[in-house]
């Protein structure tokens, strides 16, 4: 592994944290929606953060560190399993027989926090490829 | 890049480049050619990706700043060998016998 595949798991990283920004936004903008496509209220969504395989068997066994250090993506988005909130609204023309609403069971605090966390991994890893872009630039100096 | 970070220093033939035909497959020139074209991938590839931001295919922008960023630090280091080299060449030129 040499120090630009270090800039391309950074790279990585931040693609997966862009797309946990993307799901937690249209968490948030979906939190009263009681209308989908396929029927009900939206599902509140999670991302699964998987470590990435590791390398050809050729490259572990060229370098001992290919085989556990390992970047991360985003395997699945899976839906939550919390039951739908009921509200009592016979007036809406979502409501059911007995005038409940099923609402997504979204807390948008808690969203908010999420992309908080997304936001914070993201400059951590943009801090990372600066790290590693002037490791890059240190190594050049040498020459000089 | 891995060509590049490898440079096959023992395998420099410096009498390659000029005595010999040029398109000598070790020779000096050849290396050089090499790292050149390595280099100039690298900047095509970040032109490709920022294009593709600037059209809205979905691309990521990280990933443009990173290619561009590689072609920046893989043309230092091309730049830093040729000082190397030319400052070689001026030291031997300015022998006196």
């Amino acid at each position: 592994m040499d120090l630009f595949s270090v800039l391309d798991m950074s790279g990585r990283a931040l693609t997966a944290q862009r797309q946990r920004a993307e799901v937690v936004t249209a968490n948030m903008a979906n939190a009263e929606t009681t209308r989908t496509p396929e029927g009900g209220p939206y599902v509140r969504k999670h991302v699964l953060f998987q470590a990435d395989a590791p390398g050809t068997f050729g490259a572990s066994l060229h370098d001992a560190i290919d085989r556990d250090v390992r970047g991360v993506h985003v395997s699945a988005v899976v839906p939550d399993s919390t039951p739908a909130i009921k509200r009592f609204d016979p007036g809406h023309p979502d409501a059911d027989a007995n005038g409940y609403v099923s609402f997504p069971a979204i807390n948008p605090v808690e969203e908010m926090v999420d992309l908080m966390g997304a936001v914070r991994s993201y400059q951590l890893n943009t801090a990372a490829v600066q790290a590693t872009k002037s490791m890059i630039q240190q190594s050049l100096e040498i020459l000089k | 890049m891995n060509n590049i970070q490898g440079f096959p220093v023992s395998n420099v033939d410096l009498t390659g480049g000029a005595a010999k035909a040029p398109d000598q497959s070790n020779g000096f020139g050849q290396v050089l050619q090499d790292a050149v074209t390595q280099i100039d991938q690298a900047q095509g590839e970040a032109q490709n990706k920022i294009g593709e931001v600037m059209k809205g295919n979905g691309s990521d922008l990280h990933t443009a700043m990173i290619a561009v960023e590689k072609a920046d630090l893989s043309f230092q280091l091309m730049l830093q060998v040729r000082n190397k080299i030319v400052a070689a060449y001026q030291e031997i030129s300015r022998m006196n016998f």
